[in-house]
């Protein structure tokens, strides 16, 4: 007979301690990737900022890393988890590498074998807790995939990852096309990133953008985008609003 | 090959530094009926002499579609053969799963020759004792790699095991200067050809051989045995224009379903040019 009620019934998925083994909240979080196939490749950006819960604390974390010689990935979310799906890609492209055959992972395989991952570990409760961007350039043909944490993962001309989904694809949808050029790609890029910085609480003012090609990978260096905050909207903004004073 | 006392075990070395478990293991290769594989820089052609034992029998089946990049022709031991076989349609199943992506064929031969050195390093396990001819494309094109119980693998233009094979090689080292640049045909028209070296006289028709092809824009597939025999029969003809040996055109026939309809070749009309 139990007296003591023990956290066994109320968890009976998992055993007693496992909890601590595995994530249940992200701690150090990036906010939006934002990613679009131009004329030559693959543009993406994201800004450096890592908060911690609503405290703008890191601002200079680089969420865009490049992968082998072909594939560029941006991560949102766990920062610390990202940094350990790198070790993972790191392995996985060493072993590639050391096959010396001509042959070599493609974006396309990257991004299969994240989905893999990600999926795998969140059938274990366990996730990895980011929305990653993979994009890249592999004889000639552009590819650019996200997957999330849960594993949902498709392909398209432009993908964002956050509130980048819900403020930066709607830019998209109506003024992306076919071979942007690269100024063109920036340009719009860049007015993507202006709303989510205005809009989005956890952005911070400081971003790179990166380019991939087919000769390979550019990460820029950190630049801050120009805002106006002087509308007439912004001055008193609760001004007629039901129950404010 | 004498018997002596360094034979019994495959982990013995001999004073000769020879490992001897493994060398009887090859020569099974060598008593198995014959294949052939020739490619030229976007097809491969792989082919096999494809004998029942009696008239009442079906054929052994030695080519194996391993995906649709990728097939084997062995000789040999069989059965090992097709245990060999279905590693291989897993480790591609695999790859794709978690790639999307073709396995390249140089890694497969890599990882099928790693698996074949195990049974020579392991006093409880034996060497396989059949010869793989593994036809394949990847990113830098078609590939024809011969894998044997040694673990050893070598990559080739053009290649024969198996019994007789000797005479197919002989033809094929006349020919193989030409074959890179070969057309698809050209190169079914070769393998044929060997294949009917490797016959030694015995007229060839499709009841008898196997001939597969994979290429690129062309998944891996057996020839069925009227493209075989009409292949046959047009080679026939030009042979008897050109002149001397009347060779049979090497057909590759199709394994069990094949030796059905085999019967009626004796039937088969030559085929109007």
């Amino acid at each position: 007979m139990q007296f003591t009620a023990s956290k066994q019934t109320e968890n009976c998925l998992l055993g007693p301690e496992s909890d601590s083994q595995r994530t249940l909240y992200p701690y150090v979080t990036g906010t939006s990737v934002v990613a679009l196939k131009y004329k030559d490749g693959i543009l993406m950006a994201a800004d450096m900022g890592g908060s911690y819960g609503s405290t703008l604390r890191y601002k200079s974390v680089e969420r865009m890393k490049p992968i082998g010689k072909h594939s560029l990935l941006g991560a949102s979310g766990e920062i610390s988890d990202f940094q350990e799906i790198l070790k993972y890609l790191d392995e996985l492209i060493l072993y590639d590498n050391m096959w010396d055959d001509g042959n070599s992972l493609g974006p396309k395989e990257v991004h299969n074998y994240l989905t893999r991952v990600m999926y795998n570990r969140r059938n274990k409760f366990n996730p990895l807790w980011n929305s990653l961007v993979l994009g890249g350039v592999k004889r000639g043909e552009k590819y650019l995939g996200t997957v999330s944490m849960i594993g949902v993962n498709f392909e398209d001309n432009h993908v964002a990852t956050g509130f980048g989904n819900h403020l930066a694809r709607p830019i998209l949808r109506q003024e992306w096309h076919e071979n942007l050029s690269f100024e063109d790609g920036v340009k719009l890029l860049e007015k993507c990133m202006r709303v989510l910085l205005y809009r989005d609480r956890s952005a911070i003012n400081k971003l790179q953008i990166a380019k991939i090609t087919e000769e390979g990978v550019t990460i820029s260096q950190p630049y801050s985008l120009k805002t106006y905050w002087e509308f007439s909207a912004f001055e008193n903004p609760t001004q007629g609003a039901v129950g404010s004073w | 090959m004498f018997r002596n006392q360094y034979d019994t075990d495959v982990t013995t070395w001999s004073p000769a530094g020879r490992l001897f478990q493994v060398e009887y293991a090859m020569e099974a290769v060598k008593q198995g009926s014959a294949a052939i594989g020739l490619r030229s820089k976007t097809h491969v052609v792989l082919g096999c002499v494809n004998k029942a034992n009696s008239e009442l029998s079906s054929h052994q089946k030695k080519i194996f579609k391993v995906d649709d990049h990728i097939g084997v022709a062995i000789a040999g031991l069989t059965a090992d053969g097709r245990v060999l076989s279905r590693y291989m349609r897993n480790e591609c199943i695999n790859y794709n799963f978690t790639y999307e992506s073709p396995l390249p064929v140089g890694r497969l031969v890599v990882q099928l020759a790693d698996k074949a050195q195990v049974c020579t390093q392991r006093s409880w396990k034996r060497p396989y004792g059949v010869g793989l001819l593994v036809a394949g494309l990847d990113e830098s094109g078609a590939h024809l790699y011969y894998n044997c119980p040694s673990g050893n693998y070598f990559e080739y233009q053009a290649f024969a095991i198996g019994s007789r094979s000797q005479a197919a090689k002989t033809y094929l080292e006349r020919r193989f200067e030409n074959l890179a640049d070969s057309s698809r045909d050209d190169l079914v028209k070769d393998a044929l050809m060997a294949i009917r070296e490797a016959l030694q006289g015995e007229t060839l028709k499709s009841s008898i051989c196997t001939v597969a092809v994979v290429g690129v824009g062309e998944p891996f597939h057996i020839l069925d045995q009227e493209t075989v025999q009409q292949m046959i029969n047009a080679f026939e003809i030009v042979g008897e224009q050109e002149g001397p040996a009347a060779e049979p055109d090497a057909a590759a026939g199709q394994e069990a379903a094949a030796e059905q309809g085999g019967s009626t070749d004796e039937g088969v009309a030559p085929m109007d040019i």
